[in-house]
């Protein structure tokens, strides 16, 4: 292994590597310069340039409130899935075992369903108020489709710590449940329960079906404002993309700014095993 | 002295498996007390009942005269050092060993003071600032007795404390803890499946085999009268020679007829098995006068130097039996050299065969 790190990477290496961060980046390029292209169907680069698209995106009414609506579903699915995957992910570890694989198994199924499928599904089972149809139902959705990346995350992190027995060393040393968790426990998978917030996040701002169909025009959401543009400019619907997807870079960095030391320090915790 | 920590009757079954079995052990307040036996022999699961991380399912542990069976860990006031450390890798060494302290409520100056003593006590006083992956096995393992003992613990338990630690680095701990233990004369309880440790470091030492207590004792009396063949064979190495007794000193086992010092236990012609240590047996590169006793004809077999001592494998007619000689210049011996050996009645050990 150690000659394989050392060696410097082939030409061939380095190609492949090229290819893939083009593929990935390009549609992201073209999105940037699609919103602020004036004309770009007869030429390889648009024939002008104007910031025309945001300025119309912006003072379209809906736009803040759509902006605070999924700023809002996301934080709160966050959340949500914070209290109800970690505590679950960790007991699962330490004291039932055997439930693990009925986990594993569960958390694969909002990939089987489709979002349409869960949205009607719901929208049937709670028809009655003041859940039918409400943010309430939405959130709920959202965390159901959004938890294999907070569990994931949280129970990979949770395996590569010795966490029953850190467990048994902090309740040797008179620490209560809420002090293991809080003093032990989730400093130490907290790289994990980042990561598993991030993707859930950046999952739930980005959704447009769930919020389609479950609450439609009654709670809109920052995507299905985007999909109504696309049928009338794909300028502006083009500049909201890029709008959503740079707040989902700020907020991404702002996490990882604000939980920098706790990061380090759980970084070098797992470097040391 | 009055009993400490005593365990009457205890039993604890894992679905099917009977992991241990009417356990029953009392210690003195200050003792050090060794569980030894294989994987597997309810040693560990014995230590984890008295910190409570296991409830035994019949039975009572009382420390200091207070049924302690069903409080939860902690609120037990037992300090217990991990065979993986398992210090808190977020937390400074510092931290570590003041967590105990934190938990009750002490205020900051009596924390750091304690914290000081303790660092002082494993000679690790420098490290305070560092995290734990910055140490070695054996100073992390040194933190976490530190931090075991900040808390002041009633009893002080240790999972195999030395298993993940180098040979050299695991004799010069089992010395340590020894020596603080004794100094602060805190009542601890030692598992390990390392005989040498556990004879070493141990007042008194609880021999276990499948679930079962086969015998408590002191280091000495375990080596030197074991009470059933599973403590004479586990602790240490010995000789086996299966036989029948004879008469009322005698066993016959195949060709030889081996004297002991009394077989008054035992029916004539019934099966024995006759023990004899290897330090016990004393070989010759002459035919040793008629005046001994239980004298075998066999040749060098194979030759370990051990250092203070060399273990010789000898052939005596189909049968290897073990030998330690302390090889000095003059009597060197040589591959297929024809030796005689010999055993004092005195150190063979006779248990029945079943």
């Amino acid at each position: 292994m150690g000659s394989l790190k050392k060696s410097k990477p082939s030409s061939g290496q380095i190609f492949i590597v090229g290819i893939f961060i083009f593929y990935m980046i390009l549609p992201i390029i073209a999105t940037y310069i699609f919103s602020i292209a004036t004309r770009w169907d007869r030429t390889i680069l648009p024939e002008g340039y104007s910031l025309e698209g945001y300025m119309e995106a912006t003072t379209n009414p809906y736009f803040f409130i759509t902006l605070k609506n999924s700023l809002v579903l996301s934080v709160a699915s966050v959340l949500v899935s914070l209290f109800v995957v970690v505590p679950t992910v960790y007991w699962v570890h330490v004291k039932l075992h055997s439930a693990k694989p009925l986990l594993d198994l569960l958390m694969i199924l909002p990939f089987g369903i489709p979002g349409v499928v869960l949205a009607l599904a719901l929208v049937q089972v709670y028809n009655f108020q003041p859940i039918s149809r409400s943010p309430l139902l939405l959130t709920a959705a959202t965390v159901v489709f959004t938890m294999p990346f907070m569990y994931r995350s949280v129970s990979n992190n949770l395996a590569a710590v010795d966490i029953p027995t850190l467990t048994e060393a902090a309740q040797s040393l008179g620490a209560n449940t809420f002090n293991v968790l809080w003093r032990v426990i989730i400093p130490n998978i907290f790289p994990g329960i980042l990561s598993g917030s991030l993707l859930v996040f950046a999952t739930v701002f980005a959704e447009f079906t769930l919020a389609r169909l479950i609450v439609g025009a009654g709670f809109k959401t920052f995507p299905m404002l985007l999909v109504e543009y696309t049928r009338k400019d794909g300028t502006i619907a083009a500049g909201m993309s890029v709008i959503s997807f740079t707040i989902a870079w700020i907020v991404s960095l702002l996490i990882l700014w604000a939980s920098g030391k706790g990061i380090k320090v759980s970084r070098e915790s797992i470097g040391a095993r | 002295m009055m009993t400490y920590l005593e365990l009457t009757d205890i039993s604890k079954n894992f679905g099917n498996v009977v992991a241990v079995k009417d356990f029953n052990l009392s210690i003195k307040k200050g003792q050090l007390v060794s569980f030894l036996g294989p994987s597997g022999c309810g040693k560990t699961t014995t230590l984890r009942m008295i910190g409570g991380f296991e409830i035994p399912d019949s039975g009572t542990i009382l420390l200091a005269d207070e049924d302690i069976s069903k409080i939860p860990p902690n609120r037990r006031g037992i300090g217990m050092v991990f065979q993986s450390y398992a210090l808190f890798p977020n937390m400074t060494i510092l931290e570590n060993v003041m967590f105990g302290l934190k938990m009750q409520h002490k205020p900051k100056k009596e924390m750091t003071s304690i914290a000081e003593k303790v660092l002082d006590l494993v000679r690790l006083q420098n490290t305070a600032k560092r995290y734990p992956h910055q140490l070695s096995g054996g100073q992390q393992q040194r933190i976490a007795l530190a931090r075991a003992l900040a808390i002041q613990p009633r009893v002080l338990l240790l999972d195999e404390p030395l298993s993940a630690l180098d040979a050299e680095v695991r004799v010069a701990l089992r010395g340590e803890i020894r020596r603080i233990q004794s100094d602060l004369g805190i009542t601890t309880v030692y598992v390990t499946h390392d005989q040498e440790e556990a004879l070493s470091i141990s007042d008194m030492v609880v021999v276990m085999n499948n679930g079962l207590v086969e015998q408590i004792g002191t280091p000495q009396e375990i080596y030197r009268k074991p009470d059933t063949r599973f403590v004479a064979t586990f602790i240490g190495t010995a000789n086996e020679f299966h036989g029948i007794v004879t008469d009322s000193e005698n066993v016959k086992a195949g060709n030889l007829v081996i004297k002991t010092s009394g077989l008054h236990n035992f029916s004539i012609g019934s099966e024995v098995v006759a023990l004899v240590r290897p330090e016990n047996v004393e070989v010759f590169d002459q035919k040793p006068t008629d005046s001994m006793v239980n004298v075998v004809e066999g040749d060098v077999d194979t030759i370990t130097f051990h250092g203070a001592i060399t273990r010789l494998g000898i052939n005596a007619g189909g049968k290897m039996i073990t030998a330690d000689v302390t090889i000095t210049g003059r009597n060197i011996l040589s591959y297929h050299q024809h030796v005689w050996l010999s055993f004092n009645p005195e150190y063979c050990k006779v248990m029945a065969e079943k």
